[in-house]
């Protein structure tokens, strides 16, 4: 697939000269794109310019991996020991005798 | 956790208190794993987050009067928890509490773009069995300045909706969106800075493993 040109002049090279600023103005909106929240006129817009610029299509590719992990990332569970004895501590701290 | 308050002989009261503990052991029973939950997710060690659900069932408690019955309970308990966090100041490493600019996450080299770890052609679930990425993205979560903590875990974590997560931190929706935004533009960037290989599944010593917490 389009694989950006590396070789030559390395730094700074805009892959895409129409670019860096549209790419830039195309980041701020990328999470409201992936949650499907962008008026459909720009999103139409959006689109066209990830069909474009194989940077920001992978960057938008790398956004959505990262939502999609936090998602899923598993978090820890209480014993069921912890949960009652936690209980009993609420309740004692809230009802001094 | 301490509460000094008069001591009491048996009056109406009582019975009020009676009907307070049996709707306070529904609220626990239903509500404490996932309090649990978004108390890990907040404050990272187990221990702390064991006493930041503590602290905000005993707030939920003590303000079941004011609850009402607009907002969805899980709602009302996040409210009290964020606040309840926010009140602990618990000094945790890293993570101090700066604004993130949205320039500071615009790539400058080739190797930004795509993330250096293990995803392609995985599903999220996939991806997760590999501990080293799991430590990661709860590292890269810690390190995020709170409030920013607080909107991607609420968010993308817990799964509230934008609204909703403004009406438990107190911000506008608009807000909220610009926080998740930058919030998931630090992660994505800790990702992609990283660089872990694919899992070996039996050989461990990741250098990742030793070091903080
Ligand atoms: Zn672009």
């Amino acid at each position: 697939m389009a694989k950006r040109t590396t070789t030559r002049s390395v730094q700074q090279k805009p892959a895409h000269r129409h670019g860096k600023g549209r790419c830039v103005a195309i980041l701020k909106k990328l999470s409201a794109y992936i949650d499907d929240e962008l008026p459909g006129t720009l999103c139409e817009e959006l689109r066209k310019h990830l069909g474009a610029c194989p940077n920001c299509e992978e960057f938008v590719a790398s956004l959505r991996q990262t939502v999609a992990l936090c998602q899923h990332q598993p978090a820890p569970a209480l014993s069921q020991a912890e949960r009652a004895r936690m209980r009993n501590d609420i309740l004692r701290a809230a009802r001094p005798r | 956790m301490k509460t000094p308050a008069p001591a009491k002989q048996p009056t109406p009261a009582s019975r009020n208190e009676a009907r307070t503990a049996a709707s306070f052991d529904t609220l626990y029973r239903d509500h404490v794993d996932q309090m649990y939950r978004f108390a890990t997710r907040l404050c990272g060690e187990p221990e702390v987050a064991k006493d930041l659900v503590q602290e905000t069932f005993l707030n939920a408690y003590r303000g079941y009067q004011t609850f009402r019955g607009d907002a969805q309970v899980s709602t009302w308990l996040y409210a009290i928890a964020a606040r309840a966090c926010s009140r602990m100041r618990r000094k945790r490493k890293g993570a101090p509490d700066r604004e993130l600019s949205l320039e500071e996450f615009i790539p400058t080299s080739e190797g930004e773009f795509r993330l250096q770890i293990p995803v392609d052609g995985l599903s999220p679930e996939e991806a997760l069995q590999n501990k080293e990425l799991r430590q990661v993205l709860d590292r890269a979560i810690a390190k995020l300045p709170k409030k920013y903590r607080m909107v991607l875990v609420l968010r993308d974590m817990e799964g509230l909706s934008a609204k909703e997560v403004g009406s438990v931190v107190g911000l506008n929706e608009r807000a909220v969106k610009s926080r998740l935004h930058r919030a998931r533009l630090f992660v994505r960037r800790e990702l992609s800075a990283q660089g872990i290989a694919a899992s070996e599944p039996s050989h461990n010593g990741h250098p990742f493993m030793q070091g903080g917490r």
